[in-house]
């Protein structure tokens, strides 16, 4: 089956030693493989040292040839092409999830026209969760992670395993090369250089006259370091996606309630609400009088979790604080990973309960007095003689199209009861009683006149609230941001490995030199990756501690880097 | 290169095809986690009228008809008789219908449910819970979830006896 492919038999080096195939430099000797490259004498390819990548084999099978797509760089740089070009696509309208309360398939239409709607439609209001983008993303993760892997393991290996004396045309190939005549002896000169070699930070080995220096090889593995990073930023990226891991929503705290927060076990109250703006003198003249700048916005809030009964709802949940907080913009509550920001308040009055007074209007007698809830309100209330049987109530009170009482909301904007009362002077079937507790709503559904009807011209009783202090309600309601990102220290992880990974193969150069002394003469090699003319004068400045004086532009064998 | 080489391949490649193939699949799948046509019914735990707490679990091997309600949005209101006649028709043949009132107190839920004269169970939402887990946002809507605990259709807006009809039968007699 092999003999479609050219028959690559020549992979043994003249120094005996038996390369992979792919090998580009012998991994022994560093003399080029290949029979044609022999006999060039352009600068030697020296990326990974020369050596096959993994990718590289004869006979690829079906996962060979998968490893070896997303081991082609050529295709990593299509994918993030591909990538940004999507990422693009995203940024031409404001994605869905930066809106609370939209409805998306009309608002793209109706904010951005026909555009819009084709936006909407191509699914590019969501690009970033798209089918199409996080497979572009996954196929980045893969091609990174082989990558990696088909170039750092061949690489270590070469670099763990250099031989000192290498191939003469390994040296003169190089892009710092230096061939001089020397009469001194070879070993003795050799090791005249290990001390200024060793002082520039370079680990030297020798081998009778040849020398191998080396210095800060960490540096090749910064790109690797880079990658690792990269795929610990697209796994956390890719883990916000699992429950419990991240989540952002917005709810609504009436003061004074404990609210859950769906999806924990945590309750959240806003003990109290407070917003303050600057007084005219604290304003720059500019303001006065045309701007209201707010001072500050505060949620007192306390958080609870739920001990006991959490998820019963036939129960009341059994609740802890674990957490106190004054919430002010930039200043979140935050417990265990959770947050609650200041995000948007309502200053409306809430109504919740009232204490009326059960009173004779004829002659002002007070009979007594009980607490009317808006929500769950006792069914019966005994005002001295008199037993109130609470019939309807309605929260929003209005009049539907057949003209009968009904809620027009859940919300208690105008709330009314409708009470049987049952006593003293009354008909034996009770009378009924409309009770409005807001004054404006007193006069907008006349509940004089509807009671009068009710309870005829001889009735005598009214529910009054006597003081404000019988009524309760709810001053504000605080709208907070909940969030949780789980997720968020491992994308911060990732960047901080980046970022050394970068300042790895930055701020240092992997430098090599190779000497060897044959027959009265010097043939010097360098390579580094760059900063070629800091590596030449470095040399220059090390030769010149062993006395021979060498001219810095003479090493530049050419290759076009300085 | 040691003899490990191609089993690590294979494990690397496996590897990414899990975690890529979880990836790709929620993005497609998952959407924004409310519940869609073919999709699984969301559980729920909510008080009952009856005092109990009621789940869809209990519900399992039967056809349900869960219908989100509140006594103020009056088409809620107009669809009840249907609602009531339709349970009536089917509850002997592996279909229940439920009802789930949304935010409102078990006053109004109690005076409500004597007014329309239903007898259906009636669950209460309070904590606007299940109106979350469901994605339901105007009023009426109906879900129709089928024996295995899938959604089968969505009815958003009031229903009337045909329609629910059709629907039921459709849940019943795929």
């Amino acid at each position: 089956m092999t003999d479609k492919r050219p028959l690559i038999t020549n992979t043994k080096c003249e120094c005996g030693h038996q390369n992979p195939v792919g090998t580009v430099l012998c991994e022994a000797c560093g003399k080029p493989v290949d029979g044609e490259e022999q006999l060039s004498a352009d600068n030697l390819e020296m990326r990974y040292d020369g050596v096959a990548r993994r990718s590289q084999r004869v006979n690829p099978g079906v996962i060979d040839l998968v490893w070896n797509f997303f081991s082609s760089v050529k295709i990593a740089i299509y994918l993030i092409v591909l990538t940004l070009l999507g990422s693009m696509l995203g940024t031409v309208f404001p994605q869905e999830s930066t809106f609370l309360n939209i409805d998306a398939s009309t608002y793209y239409q109706e904010t951005y026209g026909t555009a819009g709607e084709i936006y909407y439609k191509l699914g590019l209001s969501h690009t970033y969760e798209s089918w199409w983008f996080v497979t572009l993303l996954v196929l980045i993760g893969a091609s990174l992670v082989i990558c990696s892997l088909d170039r750092v393991l061949p690489l270590y290996k070469a670099l763990t395993r250099q031989k000192i004396r290498k191939h003469r045309q390994f040296l003169t190939r190089q892009k710092v090369v230096l061939v001089t005549e020397l009469q001194d002896e070879p070993e003795a000169w050799v090791a005249r250089l290990v001390k200024p070699l060793q002082k520039k930070g370079y680990r030297v080995r020798t081998e009778g006259g040849a020398l191998l220096a080396e210095k800060h090889r960490f540096s090749r593995w910064g790109p690797y370091v880079i990658h690792i990073g990269l795929i610990i930023f697209l796994l956390a990226v890719l883990a916000r996606g699992l429950p419990g891991l991240n989540m952002d929503q917005h709810l609504a705290f009436q003061q004074g309630e404990a609210v859950r927060i769906p999806d924990t076990t945590y309750y959240l109250k806003n003990e109290k609400f407070t917003v303050e703006f600057y007084t005219e003198e604290e304003m720059p003249k500019e303001f006065r009088g045309t701007k209201i700048l707010p001072k500050l916005y505060e949620t007192k809030a306390i958080l609870y979790e739920c001990t006991a009964d959490c998820t019963d709802p036939s129960k009341e949940p059994k609740l802890a604080e674990v957490a106190r907080h004054n919430i002010q913009v930039n200043s979140p509550l935050s417990y265990n990973g959770l947050k609650a920001y200041q995000f948007d308040y309502d200053l409306t009055p809430v109504l919740r309960s009232v204490q009326p007074e059960l009173t004779n209007s004829e002659s002002g007698k007070v009979y007594g007095k009980f607490k009317l809830d808006m929500k769950n309100p006792q069914r019966t209330f005994q005002a001295g003689p008199y037993t109130l049987e609470l019939k309807e109530k309605y929260m929003d009170f209005g009049l539907n199209d057949e003209g009968q009482p009904v809620s027009k909301s859940p919300y208690p904007n105008a709330p009314a009861f409708l009470f049987l009362i049952r006593g003293p002077d009354l008909p034996a079937g009770g009378q009924q009683y409309f009770y409005f507790p807001k004054q404006v709503d007193k006069e907008k559904f006349q509940m004089e006149a509807i009671n009068d009807k009710l309870g005829g011209s001889g009735r005598f009783l009214e529910l009054e609230v006597g003081s404000m202090s019988d009524v309760d309600f709810s001053e504000s309601t605080a709208y907070l941001n909940i969030r949780v990102d789980r997720a968020m220290p491992f994308v911060w992880i990732g960047a901080g490995i980046v970022m050394l990974g970068l300042v790895l193969g930055f701020y240092w150069q992997h430098r090599r030199i190779w000497l060897a002394i044959d027959q009265g003469e010097l043939v010097l090699g360098g390579h580094t990756n760059k900063n070629w003319f800091g590596f030449r004068r470095e040399i220059v400045s090390i030769l010149a501690k062993a006395d021979l004086t060498v001219d810095e532009k003479s090493l530049d064998n050419g290759g076009g880097l300085a | 290169m040691g003899k490990a080489r191609k089993p690590v391949q294979i494990i690397i490649l496996f590897v990414i095809l899990l975690l890529g193939g979880y990836a790709i699949g929620s993005s497609v799948f998952g959407g924004d986690g409310k519940p869609k046509e073919g999709g699984k019914a969301p559980s729920f735990e909510l008080l009952g009228l009856d005092g109990q707490t009621h789940t869809l679990n209990e519900y399992k091997g039967k056809s349900v008809v869960l219908n989100f309600w509140g006594s103020w949005c009056a088409p809620c209101v107009k669809e009840m008789p249907a609602l009531q006649a339709q349970w009536e028709k089917w509850k002997d043949q592996g279909v229940v219908v439920v009802g789930v009132n949304v935010g409102e107190d078990q006053m109004t839920v109690e005076n409500f449910v004597k007014l329309v004269d239903i007898n259906f169970p009636v669950v209460m939402d309070s904590g606007r819970d299940a109106v979350r887990s469901y994605g339901v946002s105007p009023l009426p809507t109906t879900f129709f979830i089928n024996a295995k605990g899938r959604v089968d259709s969505i009815h958003i807006g009031q229903l009337d006896l045909g329609t629910l009809d059709d629907q039921i039968r459709k849940l019943v007699e795929p």
